[in-house]
């Protein structure tokens, strides 16, 4: 049990060492201080937190960067030492850790600017999405059959992570068939088929169907539902619901009468791709007779699907016409010289790059042998574009090696995968293609544009979506015997909710601490029900005004509340880990291996999950992280897994105050939040931290931290503006230069 | 309205598409090619680790027991043996602390120890069954076929610092790239039998993959002439691609020399949403691709490692990973061996249907070597020890099954992989922490 071990030499040593007289610096103050308050638990053969600080206590140790900053944050934040072992007195820390500060600075500013390497990017699926959209003007979103990506670092646009697997190189080749096809008006109509999903009776869901079906093309469709069970008429028609993708798309009146029972029909235009589809039914059982008895009650018994019928989008001239050609757009006046140009500008934008001549002479091969084998210029279009699309050109956003300042149309590439997820627009295009992009003023002028553009919503979907991680919400599955009214208008509402939030602070250029605290949220009637907001009526987000502090933030969003939560019940552990790491950017260490997870504990232990939970304060192993943890969780316990608010769990009344290790304490969660916020030090720290991890691709290494300094101290200075932090990301060294690959190093 | 649709086309779908089975709707001109079934190698892998106590069998030999998580497979005893005592030693910390998740699902099928990072510099090993893939799959149209029955989506930290990749992907095609699952059925029949219209002439096909033959070498072109401008890095990234390219590029050419497979099956429209259909669906689909002569290696893994799915169906609310660390909690036990019993369930499913694939005198079952686990054994202490292993099978006599055999304690798992890989007939000499091959597989 190594948690008793590292207590006792702390306090045989305690009264030996004073600092009095001392001379400051490594030598008087740092190592002693280590030797004496450190040591014990942290060296070679207890390793408390994985780490040894052993060759620590050696000056030259302090070029390990990282791990100082987290001794120097640790100190600060009160974290260590842990409670349960002696605390040296107050002014010897601060010392310390002040010392420490201003050495990691000064020798940070010393190491001469490093800006990385990014490794080449292969599109991810939302990119080569977009991309596709921007590029071709075709509705249609080839990458959601691709295999998942890989995330690192929390995001899923990192270049190392994302390989390239055989099975993914057919499905690109696919992707451009099918996109030629469709942007070329070579498509041919499917006939219609009809598929039939019978519904099979799970314990739980007599009366809710889905089934998850391939629509093979944009088009009209009629989804059909049967009801089933009971033959006699005994009651008033009921009321049947179809839906799509978790919407109501119709509502229907079903007799109860076997006779004359008719199938409930949708006739709807469905967009290509796979979609949920849906049906449920009003309950018919009464006298407490059993819902799922098809002899007395009527059940959901099929959905069907038939079509296509009268595909869309296959006009003689689509829309990606303009697109694709640059002169007519009319089929039967396509000719060499129109072709030529067509290729010229579709490459150039592909590959988001000025083309060569001998590049576009290459591509014209394709046409030439397309009109040899006799094709029309279409085909002859569709097999130049699949040659762009599949080429690495396209699939990947590869900026050559060297020690270098990136060009104008790389840094275009990159502003434009950063804040919309997609190609640069033509505007961008523009100012590379002048150069002017690389002037302070244009850059600048240039990111407010985008900002401001529609487009702009990736940075809420794929940054705040994996930033805050309510990506997750989609496959969140709360248990529905604890938490009956989640459905999936609710999931969607929790996520609006978030990327609501985000836009507006984004599109209005606020401060970025309203992430943290605003008296202020988004909600319809569902959500606002879900959490007892009266007065908020119908479908679409508004923004209501909070009286008091319990909602505000998205800590208090049941967005991040469920996904910081255990399918069945909530989890302060989780919740505190989701704050420090993504708030505040200090992930805790793992758990030591072996240490069993004390919530999901002993089964003899009684009381709440307050009191089982105290274990780990009284324990200086466990409290050395979870003291911080731990009581920002409890601060979020009025909030249950799915993020309603209560206040009682189990019978036992929640307790919702706490101390934090600095000796903060709190009430509630509008204190807790209050509190948060004044470490807005740190948060600016974390989310620029996570936005420039972003914005590159790549991990973040310690020579980034100048960086990531310099982003949040502008970021302090300029009121928090989300302008500014987008602004500095952009200005910053990495983002804007790379250095070569030295052998060696990677 | 029922007249624009033809009858046939209608009643393929009663009954919802699953409950036709795949196999018995094949035409004759589905048939493999003239001559000796083919050996295959498959792998299928279950999370979070199994509870030993209820997988075991107290008895050696050919009068083993079934206790409660083997029970499932009573009825096929004479068609697997269960090999107790082998050990990843390579997924164990060694050093790197916490993450024994991401070290069991990448070292599963390697027998290395993964690098520890979240990204940067990615290093596994290549797994056994992309090994046998470089090496024989050259025989069939695609060298290998890796199925999954959940998405790697999720965002956040796969575990303690560990890429995403390695809890995502058992199969590795070399140390940085792992091979990610396809975990849409749909799309794997599509890639497996072309998304073409099948109204396609043999002349406007034969001209779309001349087309396409230009195209690949176009961009091989493409990608050599970029390479020499990029770091060593970024040139590894166009490996993965130029690898990619020729893969299709030998894909053609096979689809010229041998006719192509068409299937009287219903393609599946998508994942279902019941998961015990989703798993069939997808076994049905390893099992038509062997039986095609395909592919002859495969894996399929029922869920990512860490996976914390929920299995409702069984009365299991909780999140599967958050249960194994049960603590011994007895209701939390119970539920962890409902979920076991459940994928095993499944398993006998996947059996049976390699039975009901005859191939010769015999079934496709006796001609493969498949292999079915988890990368931990005791999930809520991370043992990577005494792994729950199931060799099923015969591969065409490699395999003596009916049998409980154990080894002596912590022999490398590494020894069944390098055994079965000589057994397919390719050299690996050095494979994992392999030190040998491991005895009595096909003999007493």
């Amino acid at each position: 049990m190594p948690r008793f071990r590292c207590i006792l030499p702390v306090l045989s040593c305690l009264t030996a060492l004073s600092l009095n007289g001392q001379t400051p610096g490594f030598e008087g103050t740092v190592r002693p201080f280590l030797t004496k308050n450190c040591v014990a638990c942290h060296n070679a053969s207890v390793k408390s937190g994985e780490l040894n600080l052993v060759p620590f206590r050696d000056p030259a140790s302090l070029d390990k960067h990282n791990t100082w900053e987290t001794i120097v944050h640790k100190l600060k934040t009160g974290e260590m030492p842990p409670k349960g072992v002696p605390r040296p007195k107050q002014p010897e820390v601060d010392a310390v850790a002040s010392w420490l500060e201003a050495e990691l600075e000064r020798r940070e500013q010393s190491i001469p600017p490093d800006p990385g390497r990014v490794t080449a990017r292969r599109l991810n699926r939302t990119e080569y999405n977009n991309t596709i959209r921007d590029l071709l003007n075709v509705p249609f979103r080839p990458a959601d059959d691709f295999p998942a990506d890989d995330a690192g670092y929390g995001f899923d646009n990192i270049g190392d992570v994302l390989s390239l697997s055989p099975v993914l190189m057919e499905k690109y080749l696919a992707a451009a068939e099918k996109i030629a096809r469709k942007a070329l008006g070579l498509e041919t109509a499917l006939k219609p088929t009809a598929e039939r999903y019978k519904a099979e009776y799970r314990p739980q869901s007599p009366l809710f169907f889905r089934a998850r079906h391939y629509f093979p093309q944009t088009a009209e469709y009629e989804i059909r539902a049967g009801a089933g069970g009971q033959k006699e008429q005994r009651f008033a028609p009921v009321t049947l619901e179809l839906l799509i993708d978790g919407r109501q798309a119709g509502l229907y009146s079903i007799d109860t009468d076997g006779e004359y029972r008719k199938p409930a029909v949708l006739r709807i235009t469905v967009p290509e791709g796979e979609h949920v589809i849906a049906a449920r039914l009003e309950s018919t059982a009464q006298d407490g007779s059993d819902p799922r008895d098809r002899s007395k009650n009527m059940v959901v018994d099929h959905v069907e699907v038939r079509g296509p019928f009268r595909p869309a989008g296959m006009p003689s001239t689509p829309l990606s016409y303009g697109a694709v050609f640059t002169c007519s757009h009319d089929r039967t006046r396509h000719d060499a010289a129109c072709v030529r140009s067509s290729v010229s500008r579709l490459v150039r934008r592909a590959w988001r790059r000025p083309v060569a001549e001998a590049e576009t002479d290459r591509l014209m091969k394709f046409v030439e042998m397309a009109r040899a084998e006799g094709d029309s210029y279409e085909t002859a279009m569709a097999q130049v574009l699949k040659a762009i699309l599949v080429s690495p050109q396209f699939l990947f956003r590869i900026e050559p090696d060297g020690d270098r300042k990136l060009n104008a149309h790389e840094i275009a590439a990159r502003l434009s995968y950063f804040l919309w997820s997609s190609m640069p627009d033509a505007e961008l295009f523009r100012a590379a293609d002048e150069g002017s992009l690389l002037k302070p003023d244009v850059l600048q002028a240039q990111v407010k544009r985008m900002l401001a553009d529609p487009k702009a919503a990736a940075l809420a979907e794929d940054f705040a979506g994996q930033w805050l991680q309510i990506r997750n919400l989609a496959e969140w599955k709360p248990d529905p015997e604890k938490f009956p009214g989640f459905d999936e208008e609710l999931r969607d509402a929790m996520y609006r909710e978030t990327t609501l939030l985000f836009q507006k602070v984004l599109r209005e250029d606020r401060s970025v601490l309203e992430f943290l605290d605003a008296p202020y949220t988004h909600l319809n009637e569902r959500l606002a029900r879900h959490y007892g907001i009266p007065g908020v009526e119908g479908e679409p987000f508004r923004i209501v005004k909070l009286p008091h502090g319990n909602r505000g933030g998205v800590l208090t969003h049941a967005s991040v509340l469920t996904v910081s939560s255990y399918p069945t019940r909530t989890s302060p552990v989780m919740r505190g880990k989701w704050v420090l790491e993504n708030l505040l950017g200090a992930p805790p260490p793992p758990p030591p291996a072996n240490v069993p997870a004390l919530e999901e504990g002993d089964a003899q232990l009684i009381g709440t999950l307050r009191q089982r939970m105290e274990k780990h304060r009284s324990n200086a192993v466990c409290s050395s992280c979870h003291a911080r943890m731990d009581a920002i969780g409890f601060g979020l316990e009025n909030y249950d897994a799915v993020g309603a608010w209560r206040v009682n769990d189990g019978g036992h009344p929640i307790e919702p105050a706490g101390t934090l290790p600095n000796g903060k304490s709190f009430a509630g969660p509008a204190e807790l939040k209050k509190i948060l916020l004044d470490d807005k030090d740190s948060f600016a720290y974390a989310l620029s931290e996570k936005m420039l991890t972003y914005a590159l691709g790549r991990g973040l290494e310690a020579y980034d931290r100048r960086s990531v300094k310099s982003i949040a101290a502008k970021l302090k200075a300029d009121d928090y503006r989300f302008s500014t932090l987008i602004l500095e990301v952009v200005n910053s060294l990495p983002f804007r230069m790379r250095r070569a690959e030295r052998t060696g190093t990677t | 309205m029922k007249k624009h649709l033809p009858r046939r086309t209608f009643l393929r779908g009663l009954g919802t598409s699953l409950a036709l089975p795949l196999l018995d709707a094949m035409t004759p001109a589905f048939a493999r090619t003239k001559g000796p079934a083919p050996l295959r190698m498959a792998f299928v892998y279950v999370p979070n680790g199994i509870h030993m106590p209820y997988f075991t069998p107290s008895v050696e030999g050919k009068a083993f027991d079934l206790p409660r998580v083997l029970a499932p497979l009573e009825k096929h005893r004479e068609d697997f043996m269960v090999l107790s005592g082998l050990t990843h030693h390579n997924g164990r910390a060694l050093g790197d602390g916490p993450g024994d998740h991401a070290r069991a699902a990448a070292s599963y099928l390697t027998g290395v120890h993964p690098k520890k990072t979240a990204g940067a510099d990615i290093k596994n090993g290549p797994s056994v069954d992309q090994i046998a893939a470089q090496h024989i799959g050259k025989a069939s149209r695609f060298a290998s076929i890796e199925l999954g029955c959940e998405d790697g989506r999720l965002v956040g930290n796969c575990d303690s610092g560990y890429s995403c990749a390695y809890s995502n992907s058992i199969s590795w095609r070399s140390e940085t790239t792992p091979m990610p699952p396809e975990v849409n059925p749909r799309a794997v029949f599509e890639r497996l039998f072309g998304n073409a219209d099948f109204s396609e002439t043999p002349e406007a096909r034969a001209r779309r993959q001349r087309y396409n033959k230009s195209i690949l070498d176009f961009v091989l072109e493409d990608a050599r002439s970029l390479k020499t401008a990029l770091g060593p890095t970024d040139q590894r990234k166009l490996d993965e691609y130029l690898h990619g390219v020729r893969e299709i590029e030998r894909r053609i050419e096979s689809a010229e020399k041998q006719p192509d497979v068409l299937p009287a099956l219903d393609k599946p429209s998508g994942v279902p949403v019941e998961y015990d259909a989703y798993v069939k669906m997808m076994m049905d689909l390893m099992a038509v691709a062997f039986q095609a002569d395909l592919t002859r290696i495969s894996t399929l893994m029922m869920a990512r490692e860490g996976s914390n799915r929920t299995y409702r169906e069984i009365g299991v609310s909780e999140g599967h990973h958050g249960l194994s660390h049960h603590q011994n909690n007895p209701e939390w036990v119970e539920k962890i061996a409902r979920i076991n019993v459940y994928h095993m369930e499944l398993f006998a499913y996947m059996l049976e249907k390699f039975k009901s694939v005859k191939e010769g005198d015999g079934t496709l079952l006796d001609n493969t070597m498949l292999v079915y686990g988890s990368g931990l054994s005791d999930g809520n202490r991370h043992w990577h020890h005494d792994l729950p292993v199931i060799a099923a099978g015969r591969g065409k006599g490699n395999f003596h099954p009916g049998r409980h055999v154990r080894y002596g304690k912590d022999t490398p798992m590494a020894n069944l992989f390098v055994t079965m890989l000589d057994r397919m007939g390719v050299p690996a000499e050095k494979f994992g922490d392999a030190t040998g091959k491991l005895e009595q597989l096909s003999e007493l």
